[in-house]
């Protein structure tokens, strides 16, 4: 509704301004007010650029058509040169960036998924470019979604990476179960390509910031589960059969029992049994659930890890085993395949260096990481995530989907 | 980062004025440029295993343990304990997993150093494709050469690593790397003990 409402005040805006130009509206003037004159010559489009600043490709092509001079949602030709090489875009203080890159890796080598989520803090709030694509929201729509769509790229970039060698180390201990991992990567591939194809250049940061924010509130969501006293005990649970089996294995030494045996392969159902215990699922939940999650992943710039992992045991019914190596896979097919639509298909701006940053800075955090850990209790850090959660879940969530942030700074 | 790119610009670029003629000089120059970070980013992953090794090793050896205690309670047919030790397994597997991500960036950083430069120098130029492909269209850019050049060097550097000096002794220490633990079972091994000794368990 608010679309075509859009719609409809954009006609009216360019109706009037052609009509601004057309002989019968030049005549109708002459016997206007000075007062309504000057509001009407005021309505007028600013001059756009007219000049792509040597970017080329879609980026290019909406700078050229941004308006120039100073202030909020402008392009000042005689600003120093920022992001992009765009001048007045937020100029990456590449020390500040490296030592976000540091937390960023820091909380990878701690905390795990939420280290993705930091990335995007970055991108969106720490170095500007949030704000700065916003500010284009009125006076460039698309410079807006181009920039969103760069924000989003540059995520996926440093997620599909760590799915990369996660992918190679399940190959090489042979925890990808191929069937599985099809399913899967056919619902992944669908929804990484659909996602960047239907949005790319459509979604403006408030909107993409909004749905960040809930994506926050899920992984604090995940985080908390795991303080609670349930989490704990899933826990302390799985510890003790594992001490009790590892005592048992040594007083016994290991027996085998049943090996692994398929029952059931066809389009409704796939049973096997895995030495003694039978699983069965049906082969299109991957492959829904791949699409949904890929999609989800795609959108935000996200890894999905998070996701299939609970999908795969709780939704399927499958063991860990089976899950963790085949979802990385699926992570890391789904990603390459939205990092190659949003690039190579969409044209995306990526700005390499910066990646190329971030990944050091990422290196040396978890470098440092486990050399910190012995000295912060895992339950302690968990809790200082789930209130980091609250606080850049809240903030993101109002400020992308009401425009005020309900957290300070307002 | 731009008076870093113009830095290396005035050297970079001798890579590409080998023999004058635009397309070759541009995959000559590509092909070393890819080199250049294969090379970069080797020596930087070995100079982290070498770092924290301490830390990989401790990490490595959790992840093998608890691997190996859940395959034997498979072997075993006890459904609890492997679900069990299998959790506490991929636990650990998440602190390997991101160790991994830190040799990783290691190893790869330049590369993307590499393709902003790239992009600054070869930004919009495109390379007409003999055919329409699918997706790409009729033309690739930059990043899709590069790409293509980094994956044969790796085969390339992968190839003469054994007879590089520094590299060699490397690579002989990372073939000998058992974090000094256990070596992991996989399904595979299970199975292949099975096929060999089919008395001890079920049909496969």
């Amino acid at each position: 509704m608010k679309r075509i409402h859009g719609i409809f005040v954009g006609i009216a805006m360019v109706s009037v301004l052609a009509a601004a130009y057309t002989p019968v509206f030049a005549a109708q003037e002459q016997g206007a007010s000075p007062v309504v004159m000057l509001a009407k010559r005021t309505a007028r489009k600013p001059p756009v650029l007219g000049d792509t600043l040597g970017l080329s490709g879609k980026l290019g092509e909406a700078i050229a058509q941004t308006p120039t001079g100073k202030g909020k949602g402008k392009i000042d030709t005689r600003g120093e040169k920022g992001f992009a090489g765009i001048p007045g875009a937020p100029k990456i203080n590449y020390i500040i960036a490296i030592l976000w890159a540091v937390w960023v890796g820091w909380i990878f080598s701690t905390i795990g998924a939420f280290g993705g989520i930091m990335a995007g803090v970055g991108h969106i709030t720490i170095f500007g470019l949030g704000d700065y694509a916003k500010s284009f929201k009125n006076t460039n729509p698309t410079l807006n979604k181009l920039l969103t769509d760069t924000i989003r790229v540059s995520n996926q970039f440093l997620v599909g990476l760590a799915a990369m060698i996660s992918s190679i180390n399940f190959y090489k201990q042979k925890r990808i179960i191929l069937p599985l991992g099809i399913a899967l990567g056919l619902g992944s591939i669908l929804g990484a390509w659909l996602i960047p194809e239907l949005t790319a250049g459509k979604i403006n940061l408030k909107e993409y910031i909004g749905y960040f924010g809930l994506a926050v509130f899920v992984i604090g969501a995940f985080i908390f589960y795991e303080t609670t006293p349930k989490g704990q005990a899933g826990k302390k649970k799985a510890k003790a059969a594992a001490e009790a089996f590892q005592k048992a294995v040594k007083e016994k030494g290991v027996e085998s029992a049943q090996g692994v045996h398929i029952t059931h392969f066809g389009l409704k159902h796939v049973k096997f049994t895995f030495f003694g215990t039978e699983f069965s699922f049906s082969p299109w939940l991957p492959v829904l659930g791949g699409f949904f999650i890929a999609a989800i992943a795609s959108f935000l710039g996200i890894g999905g890890g998070f996701l299939y992992v609970p999908f795969m045991t709780s939704v399927v019914g499958l063991p860990m085993f089976l899950v963790a190596g085949t979802s990385a896979v699926t992570v890391f097919i789904g990603m390459i395949v939205s990092i190659f639509s949003y690039v190579v298909i969409k044209g995306t701006f990526v700005s390499w260096s910066f990646i190329g940053v971030e990944l050091i800075g990422i290196f040396i955090g978890a470098m440092i990481g486990p050399r910190t850990q012995k000295y912060i209790p895992d339950i302690w850090l968990k809790r200082v995530f789930v209130v980091l959660a609250l606080y850049v879940g809240l903030r993101y969530f109002s400020k992308g989907f009401f425009g005020v942030s309900w957290v300070p700074p307002y | 980062m731009e008076t870093i790119m113009l830095f290396l610009d005035r050297y970079l670029i001798l890579l590409y004025r080998m023999t004058g003629m635009p397309l070759l000089d541009y995959t000559i120059g590509t092909f070393l440029l890819a080199m250049g970070t294969v090379v970069i980013g080797e020596l930087s992953i070995s100079l982290a295993f070498r770092f924290n090794r301490k830390y990989i090793d401790a990490a490595n050896n959790e992840l093998v343990a608890k691997n190996n205690l859940s395959m034997e309670a498979m072997q075993c047919g006890d459904d609890a304990s492997y679900r069990a030790c299998n959790t506490l397994a991929n636990d650990a597997f998440g602190k390997v997993f991101f160790s991994m991500i830190a040799l990783s960036a290691a190893a790869l950083w330049p590369i993307f150093f590499a393709l902003a430069w790239m992009q600054h120098r070869f930004f919009g130029i495109e390379f007409p494709l003999p055919v329409t492909v699918p997706l790409f269209g009729e033309s690739v850019g930059f990043v899709f050469t590069y790409f293509l050049l980094y994956i044969l060097a790796r085969i390339l550097f992968k190839q003469v690593k054994p007879v590089l000096p520094y590299f060699r002794n490397m690579q002989n220490m990372l073939m000998t790397y058992d974090g000094g633990g256990e070596r992991m079972i996989t399904i595979a091994d299970i199975m292949a003990k099975q096929k060999s000794d089919p008395a001890a368990s079920g049909p496969l």
